[in-house]
């Protein structure tokens, strides 16, 4: 592993199928917009350093298949991921209402409850919008999410969403240290703060 | 006007600092700190309120200063006090006397409950101390002691600072400290006196008062009054009418299921010893004038019964062994145990001569034949179906680590069913023990998630249940390891013989609980899609009928009340498709068995060649219409297939093939490798869709499979009427896509002829191999989780009943400490510890309560408004401390109080001869034995404060305060003495 990354993180994209959520990564990994890309088959996997805030962090991407039938096997990759970007297409109403029922299988499935949630309308720069900004940032607000509209094609928005994420993740105690600890990587004592010893028994900041 | 004097001094004293002596650089040391800490200066502060040195905040800043090579440690004491203002601070005489001077007189805070001990002896609200840094240091010798009074002496002159320094003297253990305190014109000498033995005239207010007039040796007659505080304490340790209920459980009388809240499934709880140990009962006069009472060599009218203040405090003790706590960290101890359980049982019981014990480890190889079980009586199935097994006779069978009727007890709790069909065709017990657990909604219920452990009805919890009280009462880890292989063995027989293991929740593996959960729900997964298949088999021969009954026959027989449930959990938005896994796989994974079956053969042959031309193919799978929709090409009605579940997946699995799958790299032909290895789901879809749809093609798979790929648009053709036409979405005609290529090399094939995309005998070896070589540690690492959830569980309950706001507050802190640790693999031991701790002491707490509770009688108190004070009393003593008793004597607690020491002192009034002899050597006692019993025993301490202002030195000078505080315990004798005099006319 790379001497100067501070952590690896893992992250998880879902979403309805054909929502571009294949595209909206390889826009981030390749930087390109491919539009021969093949519907993902199960999960999809790619890896990006990206330095945020002078950290680097190294962030292991999970790319699943929409289609339902793939679905059974998806839960599985919630284990341990401590960001996921979910992922409607604002010229399909159908994606958006889908979103509550993606919701829920993160909170059955998801190990953590503290997981940095975005969501992302793509697809922004087609003309059919049927979904409005507004929607989207109410329903994010609900759910504690991060919200951005996004074009794969046109790049807009999709560097921002995924540092936004990271950096999210890296302000959240606890989220990717002890992470990391649990794989070997030796980090710095910032657990101490928050979890470790002290007069109070270690738990004085956890209510 | 102090920081100013300073270079003054310096330059008066020293201009050359090498030659400065090490007693010089100590004392400007000293200066430096005191500068430092803003200590110089008129100290200010507000009149102290009543009871402020419990209820306020202590601080203490600290520094290291030497003397030669020799450490001192410097520290500041003091109470946190709002900031007095500006305008206060203009209005302070310039020659008041030093507050710590007027605290020396002021009674609001006698006697405080928790203090530094100057503090206690003085009434000081701030000092500063300096002693050997080193703990066993001492100063020892008198010149040294006198170098260092005058050294703070120097310090306090030159920096003008008001707060009194104290040198700490002697060992470290006999607290001998002397100060002195400086203000204009006015210096207070603090000294101590301590003594092992006690001279007569010191165990008396009379002695007492002569002492103290001698030292401030006062020309003045008469001299003015002297005011007394006194408080005389009390211990009870002997609480004759009480005996803690709490005996350590019957463990022989176990068997027979509930005895002493011992019982399999539950954990125990409460203490073992008394968690409250002793009762101080102190009695305060606290504001007595001289002449008022008589308190000499011969009589006393010091009587506690009539002291105008008691207060109360409990000690508890310190580490009471409690039943909870004790499960607990014996369950814990087991995860640092290294033996095998093999090595832990072939020493022992299961050892054969020359021959290995059956190695459940070698699962794989007795496939064929039927598993010798050992010990055949200790299996409940096997008590069943004995006469299946060939049984191995051995020896030694008593001295197993657990004997039978344990055992069976144990694995009748586990296994419930086994009883049900002891009973033959009882089936009325379908779940286990549905009565007493939580309705799954609940939040207890649903901690299971967060702790990463099993839901409390599962096998997995009462498993872990049982081998934490078997770990505690029957064997230790050799109970464990024994248990264990006899479950082992049981699962092993479940699979072979095609029952489902109950207490588990059906569906695949729940990736919320702990491993050991998720592959005890594989293996049923296994059995269960074994069974389907046996009874296919047997059952149906016809191989037509989509949602055929046979499956549904297999289904009651066996799958318990837990049934209902199944079909929503299985596949979720799939449901429709669920029910008829039963029919999947009748022709197994084998070829061979394929080729066996003459119909099967020619159906195969069939599909292959009419690869091409499917049209020619009788349907086959086919579930249901899906909709109106129809076939593009032929027009007939388009159906959805029946299908192939996925395969059920434990974390570990899963982890492994996220890897492999990680492995593969970020390169394009990694991605399609990567697609290509999950294909295979795919692939079985869409030749269950071609066997059921003849005919059809790709348009059409991915109107059902994919919706949004297929793009419909309405055209106008050229007869201006508008049609709808639909066509694949781009990305799905991209040539030789994964879709496309799968596609093509789809056969039209139902699921249930289709190679298995489960192996479930491969994958129910491995869970058996898997359960086989955990040894008693990683039992015990598995299930710590359940341990611990159903401690908190316990714990809450108990809570429940005490109803103590401070311990619901621990509770839940420890609930989101612990989902915080133990979702993690692998926590920390450190962290487990401190969550066992945690759960020890409110254990403890919640004992204390109930202890105190027996003591004061809560229970039995008759009047209601009574019993509310009482209660409020006990609540109060357990987390103060100390606590006023309303009323003294006279009151209701009072009164209860009073009668546990007329108790104690009745049974300790007939003493041995020979320590009455030796008792009646002190004047003390001798005065309180005299006549009758006393109600009272002799007071372990007796505290005096003795005040007054009066001139100093001499009859002319300005009075000013004196103190003296003197404290008689049965070790020691202590006097405190803060005398002040004048500096300016003497
Ligand atoms: N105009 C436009 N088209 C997009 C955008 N993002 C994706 N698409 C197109 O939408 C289609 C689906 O995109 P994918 O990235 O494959 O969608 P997905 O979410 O990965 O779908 P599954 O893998 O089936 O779950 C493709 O044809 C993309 O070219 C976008 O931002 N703008
Ligand atoms: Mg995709």
């Amino acid at each position: 592993m790379d001497e100067d990354v501070l952590t690896t993180l893992k992250i998880l994209i879902i979403g309805e199928s054909g929502v571009g959520k294949s595209s909206l990564l390889l826009r981030f990994t390749d930087d390109t917009f491919d539009p021969e890309l093949a519907a993902t088959i199960g999960v999809d996997f790619k890896v990006k350093t990206i330095s945020v805030d002078g950290n680097k962090a190294k962030l292991a991407i999970w790319d699943t298949a929409g289609q339902e039938r793939f679905r059974t096997l998806t839960p599985s990759y919630y284990r341990g991921a401590q960001g996921v970007i979910l992922v409607y297409d604002v010229t399909r109403r159908d994606t958006f209402v889908k979103l509550d029922n993606w919701l829920n299988e993160l909170e059955t499935y998801c190990t953590r409850n503290d997981i940095v949630k975005m969501l992302v309308g793509n697809k922004i720069d087609k003309e059919n919008r049927e979904v409005d900004r507004n929607e989207g940032l109410k329903f994010a607000r609900k759910h504690s999410m991060l919200f951005i509209e996004a074009s794969a094609k046109t790049c807009d928005g999709v560097q921002c969403a995924f540092e936004e994420l990271v950096e999210k993740i890296i302000q959240t105690p606890g989220l990717w240290e002890s992470e990391s600890q649990n794989r070997g990587v030796k980090l710095s004592n910032k657990e101490e703060g928050y979890g470790g010893g002290g007069a109070c028994g270690g738990y004085c900041s956890m209510l | 006007m102090a920081a100013d004097s300073e270079p003054e001094s310096e330059v008066f004293e020293i201009t050359d600092f090498t030659t400065a002596s090490e007693w010089e650089r100590f004392i400007s040391k000293v200066e430096e700190v005191l500068n430092d800490w803003k200590l110089i200066g008129i100290s200010s502060g507000k009149p102290l309120e009543k009871g402020v040195y419990t209820t306020g905040a202590w601080e203490e800043k600290s520094d290291e200063i030497s003397f030669a090579d020799f450490k001192f440690s410097i520290t500041h004491h003091y109470l946190v006090q709002e900031p007095s203002d500006k305008d206060g601070k203009e209005e302070l005489v310039e020659d008041a006397l030093p507050l710590p001077v007027q605290d020396l007189l002021c009674m609001n805070n006698d006697f405080p409950p928790r203090a530094h001990c100057l503090v206690r002896w003085y009434g000081l609200r701030e000092f500063v101390v300096i002693a050997p840094a080193a703990n066993n240091d001492a100063v020892l010798s008198e010149s040294k002691c006198n170098l260092l009074l005058s050294s703070i002496s120097i310090a306090l002159g030159n920096t003008g600072c008001q707060v009194p320094l104290f040198v700490q003297i002697h060992h470290k253990w006999r607290r001998m400290y002397v100060g002195e305190c400086q203000g204009p014109g006015v210096r207070t000498d603090f000294e101590m006196v301590h003594l092992r033995k006690v001279p007569n005239q010191y165990t008396h207010l009379s002695g007492l008062l002569d002492i103290f007039k001698s030292k401030i040796g006062c020309p003045l007659t008469p001299l003015p009054p002297v005011s007394m505080a006194i408080r005389l304490t009390y211990v009870l340790q002997d609480w004759q009418q009480y005996f803690w209920p709490q005996q350590p459980p019957d463990i022989d009388a176990l068997v027979g299921g509930e005895v002493g809240g011992l019982e399999f499934g539950k954990l125990p709880f409460g203490a073992c010893e008394d968690p409250i140990s002793e009762l101080h009962l102190a009695t305060t006069w606290p504001h007595l004038t001289e002449g008022i009472i008589v308190d000499n060599d011969v009589y006393s009218d010091l009587d506690p019964l009539q002291a105008p203040q008691w207060s109360v405090r409990v000690r508890k003790a310190d580490n009471p062994q409690c039943l909870l706590g004790d499960f607990l960290t014996e369950f814990f101890k087991l995860c640092r145990r290294k033996e095998s359980t093999d090595e832990i049982l072939g020493r022992s019981a299961f050892e054969e001569e020359g021959k290995e014990v059956a190695d459940i480890t070698h699962a794989l190889s007795k496939l064929t034949e039927p598993a010798p079980v050992p010990i055949h009586k200790l299996s409940v199935t096997n008590m069943v179906h004995s006469a299946k097994k060939k049984i191995r006779k051995r020896r030694g069978v008593d001295e197993s680590p657990l004997n039978n009727e344990v055992l069976n007890t144990i694995l009748l709790f586990l296994f419930p069913d086994a009883a049900d069909k002891l009973a033959d065709g009882f089936e009325s017990r379908t779940s286990t023990s549905a009565g007493n657990n939580p309705p799954p909604e609940n939040e207890d219920y649903n901690l299971f998630s967060q702790f990463k452990s099993a839901p409390s009805d599962s096998l997995t919890y009462k498993l872990a249940l049982c081998l934490c009280m078997i770990n505690f009462y029957h064997g230790g880890v050799k109970g464990v390891a024994h248990l264990w292989q006899e479950f082992v063995l049981e699962m092993r027989y479940r699979w072979e013989n095609n029952y489902l293991i109950p207490g588990l929740a059906n569906g695949p593996p729940d990736l919320r609980c702990c491993l050991l959960h998720q592959k005890l729900q594989m293996l049923n997964c296994c059995i269960e899609r074994k069974k389907a298949r046996d009874e296919g088999k047997r059952g149906s021969m016809s191989d037509c009928s989509p949602g055929g009954t046979s499956g549904d026959t297999g289904k009651g027989a066996d799958h318990s009340g837990e049934n209902p449930d199944k079909d929503k959990e299985v596949g979720k938005s799939w449901e429709s498709w669920s029910d008829s896994e039963e029919e999947f796989f009748e022709c197994l994974s084998d070829t061979e068995d394929l080729k066996g079956n003459g119909q099967e053969n020619g159906k195969k042959g069939g599909a292959k060649e009419g690869n091409k031309e499917p049209v020619n193919l009788k349907p086959e799978g086919r579930l249901h219409p899906h909709g109106k929709l129809t076939l593009l090409h032929p027009g007939e009605p388009l159906y959805i297939p029946i299908t192939q579940e996925p395969a059920p997946m434990t974390e570990d699995l899963l982890e492994e093939q996220s890897e492999v799958l990680a492995k593969l790299g970020t390169s394009a032909e990694g991605a399609h490798l990567r697609a290509r290895m999950q294909s295979a789901c795919l692939l079985s879809d869409m030749e269950s869709f071609k066997a059921a749809n003849p005919g059809c093609c790709l348009e059409d798979f991915v109107r059902w499979y994919s919706p949004r790929d297929y793009i419909e648009e309405e055209v106008v053709d050229e007869k201006g009427n508008v049609v709808i036409k639909g066509e694949l979405s781009a990305r799905m005609k991209i040539p030789s896509n994964m879709w496309v290529e799968a596609w093509e090399t789809a056969k039209p094939v139902p699921a249930r002829r289709q190679k298995r995309l489960f192996d479930d005998t491969r994958e129910a070896e491995k869970v058996l191999h898997y359960l086989a070589v955990q040894k008693p540690a990683d039992l015990a690492r598995h299930l710590l989780p359940c341990i611990i959830h159903a401690a908190v569980l316990k714990v809450k309950e108990e809570e429940a009943l005490e109803d103590i706001s401070s311990v619901k507050k621990i509770i839940k802190q420890i609930i989101s400490h612990s989902s915080k640790v133990l979702r993690f693999p692998n926590p920390e031991d450190k962290k487990l510890e401190e969550i066992i701790a945690q759960i020890m002491s409110v254990e403890a707490i919640i004992a204390r309560a109930r202890s105190l509770k027996a003591k004061f009688g809560v229970e039995k108190c008759e009047n209601e408004e009574e019993k509310e004070d009482l209660q409020r009393f006990v609540n109060c003593l357990l987390e103060q401390p100390e606590v006023s008793v309303i009323g003294a004597g006279r009151g209701p607690a009072g009164s209860i109080i009073h009668k546990l020491f007329v108790n104690a002192q009745r049974v300790s009034a007939v003493p041995p001869l020979d320590e009455e002899l030796r008792r009646s050597g002190s004047s003390e006692e001798r005065r309180l034995n005299m006549g009758a019993v006393s109600d009272f025993p002799p007071p372990t301490g007796r505290e005096v404060i003795l005040r007054t202002t009066v001139p100093r030195p001499a009859p002319y000078s300005k009075p000013l305060p004196q103190r003296m505080y003197s404290v008689l315990t049965k070790e020691d004798f202590r006097l405190a003495g803060a005398f002040s005099a004048d500096t300016t006319f003497f």
